[in-house]
Parts: structure tokens; C-alpha cells; sequence
């Protein structure tokens, strides 16, 4: 082997147990200092690949291996864990199961402890690597305490005090609010400058890797299908399609601006992956101003996508008032004094730091919780004054872990139960049962055993289980947390039909930014636990101010928008299809 | 929602205490509660759940916590006082007479004076037990426990077993509120069910995915520990260094001495 070479795997594919191909004639090299990114729809083997290389496979997972694995000096199929965890680090999705000692300090000497590293050294690794994620000075909180962002960081600098000289990231940044992402982001951009440790990363977030790859390996279903460098592998368009992979707007703009009639079909195009918005933008205007471009003047005013409501319905849920505080010590005031309405048939995002008070506001919808001051009023009557049952009828709250509630035999099972619970005719059932799973598209999985299912079905068949209940307002808590790309949409494309076909209220928690541009006609923005704006998408997107105290970014496509003001681009566009209308190329 | 027996770190004489000096406290508790019980011990018991009131107070450790300990045994206690009013052979006057069904000495169908004060007692008997485990942990970080723990010789895994079930409390406590949650949320409310109602059917809708959920995390949290090197055949490094002052030895004989003082009320 190489010895530049950190990781070398040849020809490697890997079984579980009971025949499931995870990765088949998989070849990837790290070397020091490089940043591999490994990008894949969920169940296409990013995991498998991270826990091959650290050696979790097969010590924890059992299954058979063809095919050579090197990480450093060994195989670590053959080595005892401990041996291979001396080289390669592995940091989780999950800050949670991460974390088991009372305080931080306690908590990055666990590794080095158990490999009796002496204690001078472990306290100077613990210093160094606390300066490194930005948390020094907090030695003596206990991780529970710490926000989602902190906790990542602190298992992240864990994971660096064992001094490996392979550091695998499985999606850290999947469970993560926007301001952990950018947390996270930064102590990971810090590793990679300082180039001492091989990166690999597996991620569905190609935005944020675009910049720090130096090679990008995609996995469909165990399969390689693209490898290279970033500039090939985005400028693939259709091959990431395929794959369920989000090429990153900076591309999709780049290719649709720039590439390029001429380009020849063998080579790819000119993509630059380190572009900024502010230098796309100059180079937008460079080309209209030389004639490469032309703005669209049939279009005049950026058309909202999706369409507010023509007429004002009358109001289906209100809070008065809401206070809503958590006991402590301290007392935490999750909500305050909050005055919202939500007419019948809107579809509304609601979007807001971790902690800022979405999921507090929507289990008060559903009489959760109770709040200390004001209402939330049903059609004008308290939510406190129906019981779970009929509450249940009108509305749906789908929550983020479909897995807290599925607990039957089998799908159909898991959504007769509400049915059952709401005392719905026998006779009744059947019928509603397969309406709802053919609706979410799991009507041929109806008998299986629901963790049978991969983990965007299972939230589709949560999601079965509350529409079946046929309730008027639907509220979707985070539906696009640990989804892949493909996944998020199935979801959101769920709740426009519903929208669409029945005219369901639809509420949607989420981070995602591109995708409530897409779908939401209402946003609302929560900080601290009161609404900071609340209004039509397109112009709540534009309040970049008032935006950034809360850590929100707006989509791409308005960011661009705004810096293209001077050619006459109107600043309210949100998607990069809107954006795109306004230009046409010359003939 | 945060497990009400999580440890605290605070900076108080118990939690500078040696835990060495706290792990006493806790079995000589347990040799107390396991003397024969009789009732008149309602004094010893009485002292020792004084200097365990005494330990707490010093501990700084929330008047609420207390509470909870004490809401999780009330159905124990009032089971108890029960059970005992009707069946304690030695009870001769009558407090509520249902009727009369004799077994053995005890008549069931009354419940006696002093068959509600011997369970008064073993309540008293089962409070002074479970308040002791509680201080300890809730005063004693995990580092330190390990350290107490090797020093006294017991293997590093039951050590840490130990502690990683007091990490996972924590989890089990906000998986359940969820799993309760999402249930209501399919109109199954187990708050509103009846005892019996439980027993028989509410617990299988959430027991189950917690028990799925559990075998899951515990795999990650293997994964976490492993690749830390956890299991390593090396000997780990002590992180905290116990040093032993004078006052671990002022409060070893302060707590000795109660003991001895229990133990000579309750035997002469």
C-alpha cells in the first residue's frame, strides 16, 4: 500500500446477515490531509462503507467481506476494536448516544482513559481539542445541558482526543437546527485546514460540503456510480438524479447560466465548486451586460410559488395569548404571548432555531401541553375542552420519530389502531385503511412488520395512521430530519395533495429552507419563543435582518435574487425555476 | 425532561465527599433496613432518616426531588399500611370493621391500630432505604464512581454497566414521555385509564416501541463506547484522584456513630 495512503479499499463488497448486499466492488483511497465525501439516498451504504473502515464491521454488525480493507497499518476486520479506534475515530448522527459522562471534561477523557493514556496527556488532549470546536471554558457542563450543535461538538472532540488519524463522520449534521449546522460545519472546515486527519464524510447536504471535498464518491444501493473530484461529479446532473442525490444550487446555477450549449458532451463543464453568490452574481451580470444572457422582458413581476390564498377562509386554529413554560430550575419560557391565526385550507411553514418554540407551539395545537396564559382555539372552541379523541379528528400531528409509535405486527395494523381508538365501525375500517396506505403509496407493504421498513416509509406510514383519522388540519413536525433528498419531497409532496385534493390546513415544521420555498404559502418565523415574522413566503424570505436573528438563511435562489437587483430581478423569487424564467439565452 | 436522580454538579461538602465515605452511608443503610424489623423501631428508623435529611440538606439537593422519591413509593406505602391493617396477626384494636373472616390469628375483615402502625414502620423502613442510592448518585459524578468502584476492586464493565444504566434513565425517561405522546396523538390516552385499564392492555402500545427503540440505542451506544476503546485489556487511567481529607473521616464517624446509635436503641 501506498503509504500516503490512510484508508485503501479494493474491490470490496460486503453481506450483512441474511443476504443483504450493502456495498459491492467498492475501490476508494484517502489520503492525509484529504476530505472524501460520500453522498447516497438513505440505504445506499454510506453507513456500511463508515463502519467497514472503523472496523464496527464486523466486530458489532456481523456479515461477510470480499475484497481488501486498509485503515493505516491494518485490516480492522482482524484487529480487536480498540486497535482500529487508535486510528480511525467515528462520529455518529446521533449527539445523544454519544454522550454518557457527567461532564464535558469527563466525557473526552472516557477514550484515552481506557486505553491508559497517562492523565497529563489526556488533559492536554482534552485542552486541544476544546480549543478546536470552540468549547473551552465549558469543561464542567454536563453535555445534556448543551444545545444540539454543542453536543455534536463535544462528541466531535471526543472522537479527537483518541488521536486518530482517520476521522469518520456519518451524517453529523443531520439532526441538527441550521445554527448546530454552521457549528459543526466550522470545527469540521477547521480539521480539514489544518490537514493532519483523512475526512470522510457522508452527508445529504451537498450545499455544504461543495467547498471542502476533494473527492466525491455517490452510492446507489451498495453500487458505485460516480467518483472524482467535485467539479465532475456535480456537473452530473442526471446521474445524481438517479441516484437521489441534490446536485447543489451553486451548480445547478452555474450549468444553467454558463454551460453551456457549446460545452463539449465529453467534457465537463467549467464548474467552479469554491464560487461565492456574490461572485455568481457578478458573473450573471458580467454575461447579460456582454450579451451572453438576456432577462426575460415578458416577465415583469416574480409570480409567489406556491399561491397565497385568493379569498381569506375563516379560522380553524388560533392561540390567544399562549404562554407555555417549562418548569425548572430554571424556568424555561418555551412560548410568549402568542396571537396567531391559521385560516382554513392555508399551508404554512414554520421554521426557527431548536428551542425557539415550533414544536412547544404545535403540541399546544393538539392539548399536548397545557399553557400557563392564553388558548388555542379549535373553530372558536378550546382545545381544552375536547377530549384526545376529538382532538385526534381534527388534528393530525405527525411527530419527527415515526418510531415512537409504531408498535403493531403490521402496517395495516399500526393504522387500525387510532381507528379502533376513535370507536370507528368495524365494517368501516377496512375500507379507510387501504384510502390511507395507497395515499402514502405503502398499500402492496400493508402486511409487513413495520420496521421492515426503511425509515422513510416508516414515516410515511406515521403518517397513514394520522390522515386516516381524516383530520382537518395536518401538521408535519420536522418531516425532513434524517430523510434524504428523494425522502423530503415524497413528504412535502404528501401534504400539497392533501392540500390540493381534500383542502387540508397543512402546518410544516422544518429547516429546510428550499423546501418550504417550494411548498408553503404562509411562514412563520419563531425566536425565542415569540413569532418574529409571520406573512406570505416570498416576502418573509426577503426580511434578511430580521432573518439572521434567528440564524435562518433564505433559499439560494432568493439570495442570488437579491444580488441581481440591478438587471431588474425582483428579490421575492425563491426557487432557481423562477429565477431561471426570468432569462433566456441568445440565439 | 430531565431525570429527576440525575447527578448535580454542585459544589457542596457531599459532593466533596469522599464517595468511598457515601457508598458507607448507603450499605450501612441497607444493613439498618435488613435488621428484623419490629414496631417500635419507628426511632431508629426516624434517626436515620434524619441524618439522611441532614445529608440531603447539605447536599443542596431540591426540596422536589424528595417529593418525587416519595410520590414514586406513596402506592408502596399505602399498599402496605393496607395489607398490614388487615393481616398483621399481633393487631387487637380494631380501627374499621368490614366484617369478620378469620385466617389464621389475623381477622381480614378488620383493619387494626397496630397493623396500620407496623406498616406505618415499613414504609418509614422502605423510605430510609430509598433515599440513600438517590444521595449518592445524585451527589457522586460518574468518574468518581468508577474510581470508587476500582478501588474497591470490582471489574471496570459491572462498574460501567452500573453507570451507563443510570445514562440510559435519562433516555428511558423522555422516550417514554414521547412514546405517550405520540400514542395520544392516535386518540390512546393512558392517562385517563384506569388502573386495571393499564394493567391489561395501555402498556403494550407503549412499552413496545420503547423496548425497540432501547434495543437500538443500546447498539449506538455500544458503537460509542467501543470505539473509545472501551473493553480495551488495559488498565484505564483513573481521571479523578480521590485523596482522602479529614473531614471524609469527621463525616465516616458522624455517620458511624448514628449507626451505632441506631443499633444500640433498637437492641437494648
Amino acid at each position: 500500500m501506498d503509504n500516503h495512503n490512510l484508508v485503501n479499499l479494493q474491490n470490496v463488497t460486503f453481506t450483512y446477515e441474511g443476504d443483504v448486499v450493502a456495498l459491492s466492488n467498492l475501490n476508494l483511497t484517502v489520503k492525509k490531509g484529504e476530505f472524501v465525501v460520500v453522498l447516497g439516498a438513505n440505504g445506499a451504504g454510506k453507513s456500511t462503507l463508515c463502519y467497514l473502515i472503523s472496523g464496527i464491521v464486523p466486530h458489532i454488525y456481523g456479515g461477510r467481506r470480499r475484497g481488501d480493507v486498509q485503515v493505516g497499518d491494518i485490516d480492522p476486520w482482524d484487529e480487536p476494536l480498540y486497535n482500529t479506534a487508535q486510528r480511525c475515530g467515528l462520529l455518529m448522527q446521533d449527539p445523544e448516544v454519544q454522550l454518557f459522562m457527567p461532564t464535558i471534561k469527563a466525557e473526552l477523557a472516557f477514550g484515552p482513559a481506557n486505553l491508559g493514556i497517562a492523565r497529563e496527556e489526556i488533559a492536554r488532549r482534552t485542552k486541544e481539542a476544546l480549543e478546536l470546536v470552540r468549547m473551552n471554558g465549558l469543561e464542567e457542563r454536563n453535555p445534556r445541558d448543551l444545545s444540539g450543535g454543542q453536543k455534536q461538538r463535544t462528541a466531535l472532540a471526543a472522537v479527537l482526543t483518541m488521536k486518530p488519524k482517520i476521522l469518520i463522520l456519518d451524517e453529523p449534521t443531520s439532526q441538527l437546527d441550521p445554527l448546530g449546522r454552521w457549528e459543526v460545519g466550522e470545527a469540521i472546515e477547521e480539521l480539514k485546514h489544518k490537514g493532519d486527519l483523512a475526512i470522510i464524510m457522508t452527508t445529504h447536504e451537498t450545499e455544504e460540503i461543495l467547498h471542502l471535498a476533494d473527492q466525491v464518491l455517490v452510492l446507489d444501493r451498495g453500487q458505485t456510480v460516480l467518483q472524482g473530484t467535485p467539479a465532475h461529479v456535480f456537473s452530473q446532473v442526471e446521474e445524481l438524479d438517479k441516484a437521489g442525490i441534490k446536485t447543489p444550487a451553486m451548480i445547478r446555477a452555474q450549468i444553467k447560466f454558463f454551460s453551456f450549449p457549446n460545452s463539449s458532451k465529453n467534457l465537463p463543464p467549467p464548474i467552479k465548486t469554491s464560487l461565492t453568490i456574490t461572485e455568481l452574481a457578478n458573473e450573471i451580470q458580467t454575461a447579460v451586460m456582454d450579451g451572453k444572457l438576456k432577462v426575460n422582458p415578458s416577465i415583469t413581476q416574480a409570480q409567489p410559488n406556491p399561491q397565497s390564498l385568493s379569498t381569506p377562509a375563516e379560522p380553524i386554529l388560533e392561540a390567544r395569548g399562549l404562554t407555555v413554560e417549562f418548569p425548572g430550575p430554571p424556568t424555561v419560557t418555551a412560548l410568549q404571548n402568542i396571537q396567531l391565526t391559521i385560516r382554513r385550507g392555508e399551508f404554512i411553514g414554520i421554521i426557527g432555531q431548536n428551542g425557539s418554540g415550533k414544536s412547544t407551539l404545535v403540541k399546544s395545537f393538539v392539548g399536548l401541553l397545557r399553557p400557563q396564559k392564553g388558548e388555542v382555539l379549535f373553530k372558536g372552541q378550546s382545545i381544552h375542552n375536547l377530549s384526545v379523541g376529538e382532538i385526534a379528528r381534527r388534528i393530525g400531528l405527525v411527530l419527527q420519530n415515526p418510531d415512537y409509535q409504531l408498535f403493531t405486527s403490521s402496517c395495516r395494523d399500526e393504522v387500525r389502531f387510532g381507528l379502533q381508538n376513535l370507536g370507528i365501525p368495524d365494517d368501516e375500517i377496512p375500507k379507510l385503511i387501504d384510502e390511507a396506505l395507497d395515499l402514502v403509496g405503502l398499500k402492496d407493504e400493508a402486511d409487513l412488520f413495520p420496521f421492515r421498513l426503511s425509515f422513510g416509509d416508516r414515516r410515511k406510514l406515521a403518517v397513514a395512521a394520522t390522515i386516516a383519522l381524516n383530520p382537518e388540519v395536518l401538521i408535519m413536525d420536522e418531516p425532513t430530519t434524517a430523510q434524504d433528498h428523494r425522502g423530503r419531497y415524497q413528504l412535502a409532496d404528501l401534504a400539497l395533495e392533501l392540500h390540493k385534493e381534500k383542502g387540508s390546513t397543512i402546518i410544516m415544521i422544518t429547516h429546510d429552507v428550499d423546501l418550504i420555498a417550494r411548498y408553503a404559502q404562509r411562514l412563520i418565523v419563531l425566536h425565542a419563543g415569540r413569532i418574529l415574522l409571520d406573512g406570505p413566503t416570498a416576502e418573509v424570505f426577503v426580511q434578511i435582518d430580521e432573518l439572521k436573528k434567528s440564524f435562518v438563511i433564505p433559499p439560494f435562489a432568493t439570495q442570488l435574487a437579491m444580488h441581481l437587483d440591478s438587471i431588474g430581478i425582483p428579490p421575492t423569487i425563491m426557487t432557481l425555476e423562477q429565477l431561471f424564467d426570468y432569462f433566456s439565452p441568445l440565439s | 425532561m430531565q431525570p429527576v436522580f440525575r447527578y448535580t454538579n454542585l459544589d457542596t461538602p457531599i459532593h466533596r465527599l469522599h464517595p468511598l465515605v457515601k457508598l458507607a452511608y448507603v450499605a450501612l443503610t441497607l444493613v439498618l433496613v435488613m435488621y428484623p424489623i419490629r414496631p417500635t423501631d419507628m426511632p431508629v428508623l426516624l434517626i436515620w432518616l434524619g441524618l439522611s435529611a441532614i445529608l440531603w440538606t447539605v447536599a443542596r439537593i431540591e426540596l422536589r426531588r424528595f417529593a418525587t422519591l416519595f410520590k414514586i413509593l406513596l402506592g408502596t406505602f399505602l399498599f402496605l399500611i393496607i395489607i398490614q391493617g388487615f393481616t398483621y396477626r399481633f393487631g387487637h384494636t380494631p380501627l374499621i370493621t368490614i366484617g369478620h373472616l378469620r385466617l389464621w390469628e389475623a381477622d381480614l375483615g378488620i383493619i387494626t391500630k397496630e397493623g396500620v402502625w407496623f406498616g406505618i414502620v415499613l414504609s418509614i423502613r422502605v423510605l430510609a432505604a430509598a433515599s440513600s442510592l438517590p444521595l449518592f448518585v445524585m451527589t457522586t459524578s460518574t468518574s468518581e464512581i468508577m474510581t470508587a468502584m476500582d478501588k474497591l476492586r470490582i471489574p471496570n464493565t459491572a462498574t460501567f454497566m452500573f453507570v451507563s444504566a443510570l445514562s440510559f434513565t435519562s433516555l428511558i425517561f423522555e422516550m417514554w414521555g414521547s412514546i405517550v405522546e405520540a400514542q395520544k396523538l392516535r386518540a390512546f390516552d393512558i392517562d385517563r385509564m384506569n388502573i386495571f385499564q393499564r394493567a391489561f392492555k395501555a402498556y403494550i402500545p407503549i412499552i413496545t416501541p420503547l423496548i425497540l427503540l432501547l434495543f437500538r440505542k443500546a447498539n449506538d451506544f455500544q458503537i460509542a463506547m467501543e470505539t473509545k476503546g472501551f473493553g480495551a485489556p488495559i488498565k484505564p487511567t483513573e481521571i479523578e484522584v480521590l485523596t482522602v481529607r479529614w473531614s471524609d473521616y469527621v463525616w465516616l464517624a458522624f455517620i458511624v456513630g448514628v449507626f451505632i446509635l441506631c443499633t444500640v436503641v433498637k437492641f437494648f
